[in-house]
């Protein structure tokens, strides 16, 4: 009879399990290559270099997409004008984020945030800068693009968000 | 719409990590579903399944349930989304005529891969994924800041909701040992650790193990089978976009759409009086003050002020919902399930008293992107 085939051995991993048994296995599809259309935000990438920031806008709705979007799911028409928005953004809500290190251990506290860009009817999802406090992050906090220094003409182009004064009149309501 | 009625069900105690093989729980909520209703493996005629091919480990992950969940030369078909979505799956079978009996069963075991890190690979890869760490929770920390800002509604009115819920959960003898605490205190909610700030750990709905089944028949079929048939009066569902940052997240608005849809369906017009207990399905604690207000039971921003515990005006989730065990794909359709015990006055010690008339939802997607609900009525 031929052992070619025959199973050698199975490393369960032994737990106080009374019925059950637990067979490590891997399930991890790590390699995967999105492939996503680059027609509709071709001008906006072109314009990060020059650190400038357009976003499309569909003329059925004149809803303004900041970063564009290939279609409008409300009008299921793809938008068909550019337009220039600012730099200067709010802080529409966050989320304080606790990140361990896996090596170190250390916990890092971050704030992800939706951003809304001045002009854009969306937000977009981004971290704030590093000595951006995350006690002193709040709804409505007005901030502003860092640009990374050397720009290729992608969303990374942006780094983070920085904190920028705030002047307004309902500051002393907020706090 | 046709009558279609609800004539059995079954659902395995929820676990943190289970003492079952996969196909041995499929096995115990299906056949027990059937036998509940004392039906045969020939009654079959359709089985709709709710699995994940990510958390079963396997693609088309519906082949191998085939003989543990009544598919056997029948059928067959799969939802890759709630349970409660293949609750419709099952109905729409039901409702072309075709079919005398529907099984339809959901669930997973989350104590066999990680839940919320599976989630991180829900946001977009090319220009969500690289800019920040956002999953599940981080998303539904934007949620309940968003909300809590423009409503003012405090951290504290939402730790009630998951005090409430798990008080309730510890009535419930198929809940999550875990998350059956009687004696929990709002203080201790809020003290409990941070997941993402404003959201802590006792706000999770906890990921754990479970498979829940239920049957659907015509009305003819459903009123041979049981004298208790549940009917489904309504059904709605609906689908918000897919970005974060094209939604408003301090409301709901596909939850208010199948609301809208669903209430038309069943000629409900004063929901708050109309209905006598809800199940949602709350994957956090602020949800179900969001759904309590699209669902029309409280104006906006007011969905802490529903006296919902189970002797209360509107009793909501008193089973312990979602927040009382969460086994993914499966907790919407244990959803439905714990609605029609109420409608047949088989909840035991959670029960609320007169339950004629009963919603229940289900939910997928981060910050409940998409949301199904069904009005069910008592015979
Ligand atoms: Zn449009």
């Amino acid at each position: 009879m031929s052992k070619m085939t025959q199973r050698k051995s199975l490393e369960y991993i032994k737990k106080d399990y009374k019925r059950t048994r637990t067979l490590p296995g891997s399930w991890y599809l790590a390699s995967y290559k999105f492939k996503f259309n680059i027609t509709h935000m071709k001008p906006f990438l072109e314009k990060l270099k020059e650190k400038k920031l357009i976003a499309n806008q569909c003329s059925s709705c004149n809803r303004v997409f900041f970063p564009p979007r290939l279609v409008c799911g409300k009008c299921f028409v793809k938008p068909d004008k550019w337009v220039d928005i600012r730099d200067t953004a709010s802080v529409s809500t966050y989320a304080i984020s606790y990140l361990k290190d896996p090596e170190t251990g250390e916990v890092q506290q971050r704030p992800m945030v939706l951003v809304h860009h001045d002009g854009a009817d969306t937000t977009s999802i981004a971290e704030l800068a590093p000595d951006v406090n995350v006690k002193d992050t709040y709804v409505g906090m007005p901030i502003k693009v860092h640009w990374r220094d050397e720009r290729t003409g992608g969303i990374m182009d942006i780094e983070y968000y920085d904190k920028v004064d705030d002047d307004s009149d309902d500051l002393r309501y907020k706090k | 719409m046709q009558k279609v009625g609800i004539v059995g069900y079954y659902q395995v105690k929820l676990y943190s990590d289970a003492n079952y093989g996969r196909y041995e729980m499929i096995f115990e909520a299906s056949r027990g579903a059937l036998d509940k209703a004392g039906l045969k493996k020939k009654d079959i005629s359709t089985v709709i399944s709710c699995t994940n091919d990510y958390y079963d480990g396997r693609t088309i992950s519906n082949c191998f349930t085939v003989e543990v969940g009544g598919g056997y030369m029948a059928d067959e078909s799969k939802v890759e989304m709630d349970g409660a979505h293949a609750v419709l799956y099952g109905l729409m079978r039901v409702l072309s005529g075709n079919h005398n009996l529907a099984v339809v069963w959901g669930g997973s075991m989350a104590s066999c891969y990680p839940y919320h890190a599976a989630r991180l690979y829900e946001t977009d890869p090319t220009w969500e994924r690289p800019l920040a760490y956002v999953n599940d929770i981080t998303s539904a920390g934007f949620q309940m800041r968003a909300y809590m800002e423009k409503y003012g509604v405090t951290a504290e009115e939402i730790a009630k909701v998951v005090v409430k819920n798990k008080k309730n959960a510890a009535k419930n003898p198929l809940a999550l040992e875990e998350a059956q605490l009687a004696n929990l205190s709002v203080k201790d909610v809020l003290n409990s650790g941070i997941y993402a700030d404003p959201v802590t750990e006792l706000m999770v709905a906890p990921p754990c193990d479970s498979v829940a089944a239920l049957l659907l028949a015509p009305e003819k079929q459903a009123l041979k089978i049981t004298d208790k048939p549940v009917w489904i009066k309504g059904v709605g569902y609906n689908q918000d976009a897919y970005y974060l940052g094209d939604r408003d997240l301090s409301g709901c608005k596909s939850m208010n759409l199948a609301a809208k849809m669903a209430y038309s369906a069943a000629g409900i017009k004063d929901p708050s009086s109309e209905i006598d207990v809800a199940e949602l399905f709350e994957a956090y604690a602020h949800e179900e003050l969001i759904f309590a207000e699209e669902l029309g039971f409280a104006d906006k921003g007011k969905g802490a002020e529903i006296n919902s515990a189970i002797n209360g005006d509107l009793p909501i989730n008193p089973s312990g919902g979602a927040l009382g065990g969460n086994p993914p794909c499966g907790t919407g359709l244990i959803r439905v399930i714990e609605a029609v015990k109420q409608l047949t006055g088989e909840a035991g010690e959670y029960q609320v008293k007169g339950a004629k008339k009963a919603v229940a939802s289900g939910q997928i997607g981060m910050c409940a992107q998409n949301n199904i609900l069904y009005v069910l009525e008592g015979n």
